[in-house]
């Protein structure tokens, strides 16, 4: 506290020296670019948006926050409680609240908000919520259908920013594009779609999470954040001051910005995992020896350290590490093995021929492996089909667009595909293993009475976190225990910015670059 | 006569577009991959799936789609992007702006610089220049546009600092996609500009005028000119439909909008309505273009006229 009123009466002085308000302004101003991933939001509405980059997170605040380790933390709620049967759970709602129009935050406007998704395809997010009820004027009661212990997780996500109600009302479908309200610690003061947002500093901005040093008003006071697709385009603005910070920089970017002086860099823990698909429909992946000698052929820590100059970390099952339910039976994890590979393929009667191939009745080992263009995954793909040739497997690799190889998949056309997810929460095992979504997302085609029990019992079955966990430990070994993919490589998102320009705080906090971080940033002087 | 050859040129544009919207939605339509996909995120179920199906019409018939589609053009409701969450006509207007801006100064540049690069090149008596400016055609019609922007970025922007390294703000900003994207076209003009030129100058006509002692400029302006700016109409009209989507890694590397980004977008997300709205949009700046260039000439030379009437 008492270091921000210091900046305060610092910056105070500095306008009264410079004597006029527009350079003073100037100095607080941050130029951002968008990571690739986040580039081509039409709009800041969250309740309707189907992309949403990371300057949502600072025109809305949500209920709870996720930090790095996946912990929840207070915001707009200051407590919850859970019922014990999981069908209620109660919140308290911060006091003295704002929105950017004035209108005060309050039970009224969670309310309002919640039904506003329905019919969204955001609706997901609040179908277990069956109505909300008014307790008092800061306490809502969310009555669910179903319990539903993965609720702070939703409420923790971009999409549920609260909106202001009676402008998100009022504006209709105009509402995230020509003007927003939420109560964040920045106002949306223009959006040109394709090219740039412009931010400015929320100044009744009071209610920070306990993530958040700083639990007053932002240092910043302006930020764009600017749309730059091409990557070394967005290097050379950084290099030139053209932009401050630059998100999602790319791994074999580092290198070359870790030779400029004045850019600093931070990695923060990655929120998914680059992995091989088997597709156990097609022969010989119908072979579950084939299919774990394949896992058991890929060098992960290899692969880190040659292709990614050892940024990231090797990843052995499907999850995360920060997760509670990665934490598997260690006999379970996929780890590197040449002579076991061997020795189960010969099990499987695959024996070695010409040229390293090996067979079986005449037929060589040979396989398809798929991966899409424009990513990070060509190069990895070729170290892939390399270390595969090392069991005598031959992969041939062809490279398709995002929405092709999705088709492919769809037509049970692949076998092996590399390629990666980026999700930090293991419903991530339903969406790629159920039975329901053969094809595409569940790319390895693998339907199993007792895999969708599990899936069943951790989807539907769990009343509260703890359950949860233990229900998604016993369908995440179970899926490894099949040998249904290859994990890779955890990759790190990374962070460049000019460090003569703004100060970062390191480690990031949160789960990704947001609204609790930029609370800390200041501009230096 | 001109006015009756514009009339019924113009008509015929009707079927054309018409023909065209079918390809252009068929293609669209026949790509592998479909836009829900971009839509839905982890945690939806596959019963929202099909519901989304359902609610974007994608499980109709094509030929429903079509009708459906066409109709509501014809109306001049571009309809609703699926991914992209907005109506196509706002995105169309939002991005339009930039790429006529773009594109427009692009052409302009080229057409100017390239026409009086071709004349002085194929007047010079001095080899030098004519030298470099052969050179320089042969240098634009082959450097890769991408590479080009890159470049010039390393050295106007990072090295000189003269402008900013990408963005549209600012008319700062347009000289450096300018310049590249003009520069194949300067090229491009030049060479038809000077073989034109050199062609008309061999006829009998032009040692006739020789002959009867005009000075040479007076030739140039008067009688060199006029003929051989017929074909250099033709390539001219030809880009005017590339005014609007010709600058598609250009537009990238300096991290424009422009209709090109929003369909190469598009497209990779399979947003039907928008590839659509794009792709008809385009084909028609082509048509226009041809359309006015066919004009121009006729124009220019009364035996189009008669040939086509």
């Amino acid at each position: 506290m008492r270091y921000a009123t210091k900046t305060k009466l610092l910056s105070g002085t500095a306008l009264l020296a410079v004597g006029f308000l527009s350079s003073a302004v100037l100095a607080q101003d941050v130029t951002i670019a968008f990571a690739a991933d986040e580039l081509g939001a039409t709009s800041y509405n969250p309740v309707t948006s189907s992309n949403l980059n990371s300057a949502t997170s600072l025109i809305y605040d949500r209920l709870v926050e996720q930090d790095a380790d996946q912990s929840y933390h207070p915001h707009l709620a200051t407590s919850w409680e859970e019922a014990p049967d999981g069908m209620s759970w109660v919140f308290h709602l911060k006091d003295g609240v704002t929105f950017h129009d004035g209108t005060p935050f309050n039970a009224q406007s969670v309310a309002d908000w919640i039904p506003d998704f329905t019919d969204t395809e955001n609706a997901y997010l609040v179908a277990a919520i069956e109505s909300v009820e008014i307790v008092d004027d800061l306490t809502v009661k969310l009555v669910m259908s179903r319990p539903e212990p993965n609720l702070l997780y939703n409420l923790s996500s971009t999409f549920m920013g609260v909106p202001g109600s009676a402008a998100y009302e009022e504006m209709g479908d105009e509402f995230g594009v020509s003007g927003a309200v939420g109560t964040g610690p920045f106002k949306l003061d223009s959006f040109a779609i394709g090219l740039e947002t412009v931010l400015v500093r929320n100044e009744d901005y009071a209610w920070a999470s306990d993530l958040s040093e700083n639990q007053g008003v932002a240092h910043v006071g302006q930020i764009t954040f600017r749309e730059v697709p091409d990557q070394s385009t967005a290097f050379l603005e950084l290099k030139t001051g053209g932009i401050d910070l630059l998100l999602g920089v790319p791994t074999d970017f580092l290198e070359i910005l870790k030779v400029e002086s004045n850019i600093a860099i931070i990695q923060m823990p990655g929120t998914g995992i680059n992995y091989m698909p088997i597709n156990v429909t097609s022969a010989p992946f119908d072979d579950i020896k084939v299919r774990e000698a394949t896992g058991l052929a890929v060098n992960q820590e290899a692969i880190v350290a040659s292709i990614y100059n050892g940024v990231g970390a090797p990843a052995h099952n499907f999850l995360i590490g920060s997760l509670p339910e990665a934490q598997v039976d260690p006999m379970l994890n996929v780890t590197y093995d040449v002579d076991k590979a061997n020795t189960l393929l010969e099990e499987a009667g695959w024996v070695m021929g010409d040229g390293n191939v090996r067979t079986k009745d005449g037929t060589p080992l040979s396989v398809k492996l798929f991966t899409q263009n424009g990513t990070e995954f060509t190069s990895l793909t070729q170290v892939i089909q390399a270390q595969l040739a090392e069991i005598g497997m031959e992969a041939v690799i062809t490279v398709f667009d995002s929405s092709t190889i999705r088709d492919e998949y769809k037509n049970n056309r692949h076998q092996l595909a590399v390629r990666g997810y980026d999700w930090n929460n293991s419903d991530i095992l339903d969406w790629f293993f159920s039975g329901k979504r053969l094809g595409y997302p569940n790319i390895s085609m693998w339907e199993d009475a007792e895999g969708q029990r599990l899936n069943d019992v951790a989807m539907e079955d769990s009343k509260n976190s703890d359950e949860r966990i233990a229900n998604f430990k016993a369908y995440h070994e179970y899926v490894l225990s099949q040998h249904l993919f290859v994990p890779i490589y955890q990759p790190t998102k990374n962070i460049a910015y000019n460090s003569d320009r703004v100060n970062v705080p390191d480690p990031v906090r949160g789960t990704r670059f947001r609204s609790q971080t930029v609370l800390d940033m200041t501009v230096v002087e | 006569m001109l006015l009756r050859y514009i009339f019924f040129r113009a008509l015929m544009l009707i079927p054309v577009s018409i023909s065209i919207s079918v390809v252009i939605f068929m293609i669209v339509h026949l790509l592998p991959g479909d836009p829900i996909d971009n839509l839905i995120r982890v945690g939806s179920s596959p019963d929202d799936r099909a519901a989304l199906i359902t609610k974007y019409g994608l499980d109709q018939p094509l030929i429903t789609q079509y009708f459906r589609w066409i109709g509501a053009m014809f109306q001049g409701d571009f309809g609703e992007a699926i991914v992209l969450r907005r109506p196509v006509a706002d995105l169309i207007a939002q991005n339009l702006p930039y790429s006529l801006t773009l594109g427009g100064l692009a052409f302009a540049f080229s057409s100017i610089v390239g026409i009086a690069l071709g004349t002085i090149s194929a007047t010079t008596r001095s080899t030098i220049v004519e030298q470099f400016v052969r050179g320089f055609i042969l240098l634009g019609s082959t450097v890769p546009g991408f590479w080009l922007a890159l470049l010039m970025i390393l050295f106007f922007s990072v090295q000189l600092q003269w402008f900013p390294v990408s963005g549209a703000k600012g008319w700062n900003s347009l000289v450096l996609p300018v310049l590249t994207i003009g520069f194949g076209g300067v090229a491009l003009v030049a060479r038809v500009t000077r073989v034109a030129l050199m062609d008309v100058r061999r006829e009998d006509f032009v040692t006739l005028l020789h002959a009867k002692g005009l000075p040479s400029r007076t030739i140039l302006t008067r009688h060199l000119m006029p003929h051989a700016m017929l074909p250099v109409v033709t390539i001219l009209a030809l880009r005017i439909g590339w005014i609007l989507g010709g600058a598609v890694t250009v537009e990238f590397v300096f991290g424009r909008p422009g209709l090109g980004s929003l369909l190469i977008r598009a497209l990779g997300q399979r947003d039907y309505p928008v590839v659509q709205g794009c792709l008809l949009m385009l084909a028609l700046a082509v048509m226009l273009g041809t359309l006015i260039g066919d004009v121009a000439q006729a124009a220019m030379d009364p035996r189009i006229r008669e040939v086509k009437k």
